[in-house]
């Protein structure tokens, strides 16, 4: 029972893990050795996800100190990834709060408007406010395919829930 | 409708400022917190700047074991083809050795001729050579981190202000440019690479020093920009850096020049690929502008 216990413990901690690992790691998104301009952020895509489903398992307080880690690790001012990351929080809470079922179409359309709406503070913050310089359409090509791949991301976190963690959060 | 509009702002309220179970934080005192750090940093706050300091030390070793696992798996392999070529790699070895100590007389002959040459100029003071040369000048260092950001291109090296690693140094690799450090801790640095869109670098290239600003477009290669109007561009041409910002060392070679005529762009391919260092050296040697 006690191992059972645990096992659920370590389950429940995957998707924060992994958020984790891909803010302090090398291991990235950024799959632009292969095709150009082929870049996403999987943490937007986990934060959003998981607070919607499941926001027992994705506290805000691990969300923003990944932000933080993952500022760190990449060289931006602190806090700007904390803050797209938590404009996400945000969203995904609205819609948690707003709807009582929720479909793949519905989620990929609002996480569509939390995505524009975090990746323009992070981009206007950086543009108007350091000295980092970054391209827009980067910031355009990563949005592209952030969005694009949401919907795969959405069935393999869906799949992992059913089999590992269990229903929806009330 | 004055109902949905009640449902409306719940919904937003509940969203911002709801707590409770694993939610320690509301969203709105964390967003308020994460923005209050950004500007405190931004505007560069002493408290943020050591804070920062010792926190990128810190993390960037986690980092860096955190990234082992990835980075041992691939050498794997690698390793172990190596190792059964050991002795065809040896012999190979030996041959450049041989033909690198030939060139190393050329080098010399080529030094002395320079120095003889200088002094003809009365130029003695524009670089000190020997400077350069002195190993005590130079420090290597290992690449931590060189997370392939898909907005920014530096990388994270293990020497820090503690090995006189200062903002400004360049580094370089095979004695080819690759960057300058733009962030100092106590034991790491950060190096702006030159593919990095922030990186600006004067350089000079062909027979006649034409003068031009290197300039990093985000993608492997960077671009030649500001280039005289009558120049035409050519393919294979090495580019050298300047040195007129005062920072870089004039004459270390960058890369050359791939001229697609379709494009009408000047790109510069590097001698040394940005996405493979593991090795790096920074010259702690800070030149000053040329005084005229």
């Amino acid at each position: 029972m006690a191992k059972l216990n645990l096992l659920n413990k370590i389950f429940n901690a995957g998707p924060l893990i992994l958020l984790y690992y891909l803010s302090i790691s090398e291991v990235d998104t950024n799959l632009e050795k292969m095709f150009e301009i082929f870049t996403f952020n999987l943490p937007i895509i986990i934060i959003y996800f998981w607070i919607l489903k499941k926001p027992s398992i994705m506290s805000t307080g691990h969300i923003f100190v990944a932000g933080l880690i993952n500022d760190v690790v990449m060289g931006f001012p602190l806090g700007i990834s904390s803050l797209s990351y938590l404009v996400v929080c945000f969203f995904s809470n609205y819609v948690r709060n707003k709807s009582v079922n929720t479909t793949i179409a519905s989620d990929w359309f609002t996480f569509f408007l939390a995505l524009l709406f975090a990746n323009t503070i992070f981009f206007s913050l950086l543009n108007n406010f350091s000295d980092i310089a970054i391209s827009l359409s980067k910031i355009g090509y990563n949005t592209f395919f952030t969005l694009f791949l949401f919907p795969i991301f959405w069935l393999f976190f869906s799949l992992y829930q059913s089999n590992f963690i269990g229903g929806q959060d009330a | 409708m004055s109902v949905s509009r009640d449902d409306f702002s719940i919904a937003f309220r509940s969203a911002l400022l709801q707590r409770g179970g694993a939610q320690k934080f509301s969203i709105l005192s964390l967003i308020i917190l994460a923005i209050f750090i950004f500007f405190l940093d931004v505007y560069g706050f002493t408290i943020i700047k050591t804070a920062r300091s010792v926190i990128n030390d810190v993390v960037f070793r986690i980092s860096y074991l955190a990234s082992s696992p990835s980075r041992i798996l691939p050498n794997a392999s690698k390793g172990l083809t190596s190792h059964f070529n050991l002795k065809k790699e040896n012999e190979k070895l030996k041959q450049v050795i041989k033909n690198y100590k030939s060139l190393n007389l050329n080098l010399e002959y080529l030094t002395n001729e320079n120095k003889n040459l200088r002094k003809v100029l009365d130029a003695e003071n524009i670089i000190n050579t020997e400077n350069i040369i002195n190993s005590k000048n130079i420090v290597l260092a290992k690449v931590l981190i060189d997370k392939n950001s898909p907005f920014l291109k530096s990388i994270i090296i293990n020497k820090g202000t503690k090995s006189g690693v200062k903002k400004g140094m360049p580094v370089t690799q095979d004695n080819f440019l690759i960057g300058r450090v733009v962030e100092t801790n106590h034991f790491s640095s950060r190096v702006l690479l030159l593919t990095d869109l922030n990186s600006r670098i004067p350089v000079s290239l062909g027979p006649d020093s034409t003068q031009a600003i290197l300039t990093g477009s985000a993608t492997t290669n960077p671009k030649l920009e500001y280039l005289p109007e009558e120049y035409t561009s050519e393919n294979d041409i090495t580019v050298f850096a300047s040195g007129k910002d005062g920072i870089f060392i004039p004459g270390t070679p960058i890369g050359k020049t791939i001229n697609d005529s379709g494009k009408k762009i000047n790109e510069v391919k590097l001698f040394v690929d940005p996405n493979q260092l593991s090795f790096v050296t920074v010259n702690l040697i800070l030149i000053n502008k040329e005084k005229f």
